[in-house]
Formats: C-alpha cells, structure tokens, sequence
C-alpha cells in the first residue's frame, strides 16, 4: 500500500470519527444545520463559469445592464445556498425497521420520513453508499464535488405536513446482523447548483440468516440417519423439576423465579419425552465447515418448516427444543444466524 | 448516485417558452435563415414534447451544426462580431434544443439561454427591453427549478413562485454590487458592433442626407440643464463639422489631414455667461458627441477637436453620460492660420458656374462679408424657396447650380451646402456643421429631448474680428423651422414622420397619449442617468456623496452590511420554526408555578400531572398546605374552568402575585 492510499485511509477514519461525533447514531434524526453538508454542485461551477464569463462581456462591452444581470444571477447563487439547505433542513426521518433477510439476498430497510410544518422537502435522494470494496478506488476528496456510487437509490417529494414510509432493498451480506451504515439523504433542489447531503446512522440492522444451501450427500445421509428416535435423558421438552445448581448447568436454567424469591440458587430439570420430534444437531455434519453447517441446518429447518414437522435444534451450548410454526422456525433461524457472534442473546 | 436523468415534462415547457422569448430582442439583427432554423427546431421540439417525431439522430445533428456555422460565415462574412456570435448562439441554442434529453443538457441550454439574454442587452439597453430580459430570466430560472422537480406536475405554479422568490431576494445584493463594483476599463479589445446601423448624424454629408435622418422619431440624446432652459431656438447641438468638399459630398477632416500643430485644442478666451448642463446620448456607433458652442468637456476622455467640437476615442456603443460647460458667447478662432484659410475656402474647380456668379452678385450689392450674408439669406427669403423633407434629387454634377435656379426645393444640408459654396467662390471661409436643432422640453423632469428629426445642417464662416460665427440659411427660409420645429415647418407638406404612421410623436395633440410618451421618457432618462449612463466618474461622485469619501475597505462594508443583512432576512423568512400553538396567558402562568416549585427543589416528575404535582408540593411543605391548595384552585379553575376571555389578563395577574407570594 502506498502512502498515498494509507494517508487517505487514515484521513478517511478520522472523518468517520468525526462524523460519528457530529451526527450520533439515533433512531430518529431531524435535520439541522450540525447535520447537513452543503457544497457547489459540478453545474454549479459549471455555472460560475458561465457567469465569468458574463462579466467579461459585460467589462469588454463596458455594458451596465450585463453587470445588472451578472450580479443579479451570482446573487442567485448565493441565495440558493440558503435555499438548499432550507430544503434538507427540518426533515425528520426515523427508522422502522429492517425486514430478515438470507445472506445473499436482499433485506428491505424501512424508514419513515415526515416534513416539518413549514416546508415541503423536495428531489431528495436517499441511499446507502456501495460498500467500499465493491466501489471502484475514489479520491477522497471527489466525494466534496459529486455523491459517491450509491445504491437502494430512492427520489421523492415530500409536501408540507407530510409523511412517507418507504421500503429500500439492500443486498445484505454474510450471516448475522448486518448494518448498512449511514444513509446519504442527498438534494440538488431547486436550482442544482449546490448539493446538499447528510449522513445520518439511524441504527438500523437486519438479521441475517444463514444462506440456506443442501449439505453435499454423505452428510445429508447422515443426518437423516439419525433422525427421529431419541434416547430418554436430560434434554429440554418437558418440564421435569427443580433440583440444586451444579456447576456448568446452563443460566438459562437457573430457576430465576426461585432467586428472586431469595431462595438457594437451584436449576431446572427437562426430561426428554420418545417422540417422533426430528432433531438438527450440529453434530450431524462431521466434516463440515461452521458455515456449511449452518447453511445445511437452515436448508432443512426450512425444509422441515414447508412440510409442517415438528423439529428440535441442537447447536453447540444451545438448543432449540422441537415445535413447530412459525415462531418455531424464527427462533431456529435467529439461532442459525446469530450461532457464534457477539450479542447472540439479542 | 445514479439519478433518474429524464428531464421533466414541466422543465422542458419552461424552456421551450424561453427559446421563443430569446429570439424576440434579437429579430432585427439575425438572418431569416437563421430565424427559420429556430422556428423548424421549435416545432420540432414541440412534436417531439407531444411524442408526434423522434428527436433527430446523432449525424443528422453534425450535419445542422456544420451547415449553420458554415451559413453564419456566409452571412456575416465571418464568425468575429457581436451579430454573428450572436446568430452563432442563437442557432447553438436552437440546435441544443432539439437534442435536449437529459438534466445536462438542460443546464446548458438554461445557462446558454442567460447569455443569450445578456447580448440582447449589449445592443440595447432600453427600459422595456431590461423588463423583457427580467421575465426572461425568470423563465429560465423557473426552468432550472423544474429541472429539479422530477413529480412536477404542468399546471404546478409553486417552480413559478420559487424562482420569483430567489430572483426577488438576490436585488439587494446586486443593487449593491452594481454600484460598487469597479467599472474597469475594456480587458481587452472586443468585436466590434461591425454590422449595427451607425446611427444620428454621419461625418458626409450629401443633399438628401438630414432629410432622411429626419423621417426618424428615435431620441438621439437627452439633455438636462443646470440652471433654466435656454431658448429651444438658441440649442444648436454641434456634432460635425464639414470643411472638405468632394464631388458632391462634404465630409469632415480626417485626423491625418490635418498638420501637427494644428491639431492641438484650441486657445479660447470665454467671456460671457456659461451653461452646464448633462447629455445622455443614445449609442450611435460614431465617435462625435454633442453640444452646444463653445464646449468645454467635464468628463475626463472627452476630447475637444480644433474645430470646437466634442471627440471620444471610442465609439459610442452604448448610452453614454458626459457632462460639459459652453460658453455660448465665447469668440472662436479670432486668428486664422493659412493653413486653416486654404482648407477653408478649397472648392473643386469649376464647378458651379452660376452659383458662383450669384455669389459675385449678391457681394457686390455691399462689398462686406456681412453685407453677402445678409443678401444671401435674403435671396433665399425672398426669391420662391421651399423647404421640404422630401426634396427632389439633383443629378451629379453641378448640383448647385441645379438646386438654386431648378428645383428650388430643399432640405436645410441644400441651403447649408449653397451657402457654403457661395462663401467659399468668394474666399470665405465657410464650412457646414450637422447636428441637432431644438428639442422639445419634457415639463415632468425639466430635460430637452433631441429626436433624430431635430437633424439640422447650418454653416459657420469666419469674420475677421469676430471669429467664426454661425449662419443658418434655413432661418431665412422656414423660420418655422428655428422656433417651433420640424413639425410645424412641414406642416403644410404633412410629411413629418410620414413613414411611421404610429409613432406617438405624430399625437402630440391626444393628451393623453401625449402624457404617456412624456412620463415614458421621464423615466428612460431617469434609468439612464442612474442605471445604463453609469460609469467610473458617476461612480465615484456616488460613492463620494455617499460615504463621503471613496475607499475600498467601506465599499467593503456596505457589500458585507447588506450581504448578511439580506441573508438574515431570507434565512428568517426560510428557516424560522414553526410557532408554538398559541397559549393561554393562564398556562404560561401553571407553568411559572411548576418552575417556582422547581426552583424550591421540588422537579417535576415526566407525566406527572399538575394534580400530582401539587399532592407531593404539600407532603413536603405541609406548612403551605393552604396556601399551596387555594393557588391551585384558582390556577385550576383559570385554565380548566370557563373563562371570560376579558378577565384573562386580570386573572393572570392575581395569580402571578399570589405565586409570587408563594415563598416556602
């Protein structure tokens, strides 16, 4: 890497630092003058241009009324600076939410967007900027004249009093939580000699699930094999009774209700019930990678789910006992996604 | 960010709206050619707009750019110059138009069309013209708003209003800088205005010339007088002088032709009383300005030549302000130099044979230069003279000779143009001067208005002793014409403005119309005086009067006042909060009494209502407990209960004293 590239790196960090500091993450944003970057737009040097050279006709020519229309459109200029900025300003936008998504496909964000009571909000360009690794190597310094490569790129109106809800779809990444970062909210509105953006992180994330893929034969077998006949003993169907703690009982077993009652510390006792319940365990695919385990165990919880069984999920310091619906396959799913990753309790 | 690039139906409205405006200024002065490739570019583009055709394709279009460019040349001659920059925009402008898809090109076809509309102003800078280009510029900026509307619907008003808006709250500022900002001089030399009309009073003069000049009703210059108005008879407005005569044309000396040290200003001893007064003339495309005799220039650049007349190195191209002072007594040239005798007394040889016999005759009736003059005004009062504006032509040669015992018929450059001849057959020096005479006071602001039919010729001849002095041989032949104008003088002949048959001029008698054109004008002067006559001296007097003296750090100042003046004001008008729902003075009261609470360490908690809030004021002052409760009720029934709206103020009153008193 050469310095350049390091010293724009770094100057890269220290905007973001920076950036966090000025515009905090937040559920709900309203737009202020701390949030809101303004800067002439291509045309609107394109425009100084033109006007420059409306002032040499009007020097050359020694003509007063070009000197009148000069100023009167620099002026323009200047005064679109306040117009700009009036249009970002004072809208307020809020996350919804973020739908689950597989990894590899697309998750939509929502937001809700609400104009103040004075103005309308008008050309505005919402999007997430294309990850940095996928964007073609800009100068730093490029991002000041045009916006960066964007996607989930929506442009709306928005009058006075007004409020929109809108949905953007997001190509996520690998499995877990994903954050698409800050949203740009762009606007060229009205004359497009300036532009007028803001970055706001309105902490919105999305789970993502594990993409859901067939293991390779063998271990499909093997899995299969297993299935359904399950050994009586300690596992987590039913309710079985209240005995002392013992080291390495899990937390979630502790009988909380007993200690907030001031009682010893003392675990719960599940006695697996024979059933006909199929289990997906981890241990299922020896030989496999985490990830290929998990897109396995998420291929057949989806499997499972479509043809209505009931199924249980065993994953290394977590189960899932068997039930079946929705809740059942969301909860094995959140599993999936969240199976090694910090915060997995969320 | 990939932004939806399809210009918006209601932008591309707006702009075609313009591209028809822009053309209007400019009709006088391009080619028809060119005005056809506009209006087939504009059906064009409307069919297109009503999805009818298809835009042209990617060749067709070199092809029209190469063909227009080639025909500008074939028109003009070449690309250089204002008309043909002009022409080469115009079609530029047509052409941009039919291949107008995106955003893009609508900045440039918008930007393009704003120096469109500033070269209209390079030819004119009329009032009305400025309140057209105004509109337009509004036009095109509502254009841009749209551009950047892409929902906009067409009959949505509101890109309409934005843009008056901005344009609206951008003139104080410009005001500003329009007065302030330094009128430097050209940066370099431009094309010159090659192909516009020069206009007003030539350097030639040929029998017919003035005549001709005078079927016009244009304003050639406005005049303003310092102290009273003299004589609209006396205002003989000097431009040109005309000492050479060749074949049948007088024309004035070329600056080589005349020898170095006869160049220099002349020497004049005023005496007498001395007139200021200020000119705005109207560009000409000619060097000469105008003025009464003896002229002295207050401007500085304004040249005063050796035959007493006004010189400006450039050429007037647009309206232009100069200051002078004339001594109207003043002797001029009281010596002769031989050089100036010979120059002034040359005539082609043998020409005129019987004009000059006439000249013999009518000196021998004295022997004196005055006694010729004076006979000679005679034969022309006395022998069958007539004065018109549609005199008949004269053939080539001898023209005199024609016109003074032929036709007899003639405008006042054939009386001048006789006398001149006559004096010179007999050796002395005569010679004509073209300008203006009279002009027609405008009561509403006190200025004399010159028209182009006010194109008078006279002669000056020189007297030893008294200098040059001036002869108006049309005196003696339509007297009317000295005192009451041209109007009168032709009266009988219903010629004056013949071929403009709507100018207001000819209803002078309709007084309304009348009072209209006068306060019209009133106007024009004032816009020139203040707007398009100004340069660096009016600005510098200004600056002096107003800041009393002329620096750029105050400059500075005012330009920074009413920048962030302005700006507060629009950022105001932009950006305040929405109001607060109006309160009752009794709420703003409850809320005085929880921050008294407050302020005693008693927070309230959030959701709390004032009922709770009062209920934990007591537990913990149980000694104001009374207290506490009555100012509660009174609080509680003021906001909660029904109020007389007139006891408001009174009820609000009591209880801010009874909170006041509230002193746990």
């Amino acid at each position: 890497m050469n310095t350049a590239t390091r010293l724009e790196d770094r100057a890269r960090a220290r905007w973001l630092r920076w950036l966090s500091r000025r515009i905090p993450p937040s559920n709900s944003v309203t737009l202020d003058q701390r949030r809101i970057f303004i800067f002439p737009s291509r045309t609107g040097f394109f425009f100084a241009l033109c006007l420059l050279l409306m002032l040499i006709a009007a020097i050359n020519y020694q003509n007063n009324i070009s000197y009148a229309l000069t100023f009167l459109l620099a002026n323009l200029f200047v005064v679109a600076v306040l117009h700009t900025y009036a249009n970002l300003a004072g809208l307020t936008i809020t996350a919804v939410g973020a739908d689950d998504a597989f990894a590899g496909g697309r998750s939509a964000f929502r937001l809700r967007l609400s104009a103040g009571g004075r103005r309308g909000h008008y050309a505005l360009w919402l999007g997430w900027p294309v990850p940095e690794e996928q964007r073609r190597r800009r100068r730093f310094l490029v991002g000041l004249f045009s916006s960066p490569a964007m996607m989930a790129v929506e442009e709306l109106d928005l009058d006075v009093d007004d409020q929109r809800e809108l949905r953007l779809h997001l190509p996520v990444g690998h499995r877990g939580w994903y954050n698409p970062g800050r949203l740009r909210i762009e606007s060229l509105y009205p004359l497009g000699l300036l532009r007028c953006w803001t970055w706001v992180d309105l902490d919105l994330r999305a789970l993502v699930y594990p993409e859901p893929k067939a293991a390779s034969e063998s271990g499909a077998e093997a899995g299969e094999g297993e299935d359904g006949l399950q050994t009586a003993g300690i596992g987590d169907d039913e309710f079985a009774g209240i005995r002392d703690y013992r080291e390495g009982d899990s937390p979630r077993r502790v009988y909380w209700k007993g200690v907030a009652r001031g009682l010893e510390l003392q675990s719960k006792e599940y006695s697996v019930v024979v059933s006909d319940a199929r289990w997906l365990d981890w241990e299922q695919y020896p030989g496999l990678g985490v990830e290929s385990r998990l897109s396995a165990l998420c291929h057949r919880v989806l499997d499972y789910h479509r043809r209505e069984l009931e199924y249980g999920l065993r994953l290394p310091g977590r189960e899932l006992a068997p039930a079946k619906g929705d809740k059942q396959r969301e909860r094995a799913l959140r599993a999936l996604a969240l199976y090694g990753q910090d915060g997995a309790s969320q | 960010m990939k932004q939806s690039e399809q210009l918006p139906r209601p932008a591309l409205l707006w702009i075609i709206v313009a591209q028809a405006m822009l053309l209007v200024p400019h009709l006088p002065r391009v080619p028809l050619w060119v005005i056809a490739v506009y209006i087939i570019a504009f059906v064009w583009r409307v069919q297109a707009y009503r999805g009818r055709v298809a835009l042209p394709g990617r060749w067709l279009k070199v092809a029209l750019s190469g063909a227009a460019s080639g025909g500008i040349v074939l028109s003009f001659g070449s690309l250089l110059g204002m008309e043909p920059m002009v022409a080469f925009l115009l079609t530029a402008f047509a052409l941009k138009l039919t291949e107008m898809r995106s955003r893009k090109d609508a900045y440039v076809v918008i930007f393009l069309g704003y120096f469109v509309c500033l070269t209209a102003f390079l030819f004119s800078q009329d009032l009305l013209l400025v309140v057209f280009g105004l509109v337009l510029v509004w036009v095109l900026t509502t254009a841009l708003v749209c551009v950047h509307r892409p929902s906009g619907r067409l009959a949505d008003r509101q890109p309409l209003r934005i843009a008056g808006a901005m344009l609206f709250q951008a003139v104080p500022l410009m005001l500003v800088l329009f007065f302030l900002f330094p009128r430097i001089p050209p940066l370099w030399s431009v094309p010159l205005k090659a192909h516009a009309a020069k206009t007003g009073m030539s350097d030639t003069l040929r029998p017919g010339d003035v005549s001709s000049l005078s079927q016009s009703d244009e304003v050639a210059f406005r005049v303003r007088f310092d102290g009273a108005i003299p004589e609209t008879s006396s205002l003989y407005w000097r431009g040109v002088v005309m000492s050479r005569l060749e074949g049948d044309t007088w024309g004035s000396l070329r600056y080589l032709e005349i020898p170095a040290r006869e160049r220099r200003e002349p020497v004049v001893t005023t005496e007498g009383d001395f007139i200021d007064y200020r000119v705005i003339m109207e560009p000409t495309q000619q060097n000469w300005l105008y003025s009464l005799r003896y002229a002295e220039p207050r401007n500085a650049g304004v040249m005063s030549l050796s035959d007493y007349r006004l010189f400006l190195p450039a050429v007037v191209e647009n309206d232009y302000l100069y200051r002078v002072r004339s001594w109207p007594d003043a002797r001029l040239g009281l010596e002769l130099s031989d050089w100036r005798r010979r120059v002034e007394t040359r005539l082609p040889a043998q020409d005129n044979p019987r004009t000059r016999e006439l000249a013999r005759t009518l000196y021998a009736e004295s022997g004196t230069t005055q006694g010729f003059v004076s006979s000679a005004l005679a034969h022309f009062r006395n022998q069958e003279f007539f004065y018109t504006l549609q005199p008949p032509t004269l053939g080539d040669r001898d023209v005199m000779d024609r016109f003074l015992f032929e036709t007899r018929r003639g405008f006042c450059e054939h009386y001048a143009y006789a006398f001149a001849v006559m004096a010179r057959s007999l050796g002395i020096p005569a010679r004509i001067v073209g300008g203006y005479l009279g002009g027609e006071v405008n009561p509403l602001n006190r200025t004399v208005i010159v028209h182009q039919f006010d194109a008078h010729a006279w002669n000056e001849i020189w007297i030893e002793g008294e200098g040059w002095v001036r002869v108006d041989p049309t005196a003696a032949v339509a007297p009317d014409r000295i005192l009451y104008g041209l109007e009168r003088a032709v009266a009988g002949e219903g010629s004056f403005l013949a071929d403009s048959p709507l100018s207001p001029l000819r209803f002078r008698g309709v007084d309304w119309i009348n009072g209209l054109r006068l306060r019209y004008d009133a106007l024009t002067y004032r816009w020139q005086s203040w707007i398009t006559g100004f340069d660096g001296d009016a600005q510098f007097d200004l600056l002096r009067g107003v800041f009393g003296e002329v620096s750029p750090s105050r400059s500075m100042a005012v330009l920074l006042g009413v920048g962030v003046g302005t700006m507060s004001l629009v950022s105001l008008l932009l950006l305040r909060s929405r109001r607060a729902a109006p309160r009752s003075l009794l709420e703003t009261e409850l809320e005085r009494f929880a921050r008294r609470l407050h302020d005693r360490g008693l927070e309230r908690e959030p959701g709390e209502t004032p009922a709770q809030l009062v209920a934990r004021a007591v537990q913990r002052w149980p000694g104001y407990a009374p207290r506490i409760h009555r100012l509660y009720g009174s609080l509680e029934a003021a906001v909660y209960g029904p109020v007389v709206v007139e006891d408001e103020q009174r009820l609000a009153r009591e209880l801010r004293r009874k909170i006041r008193a509230l002193r746990p």
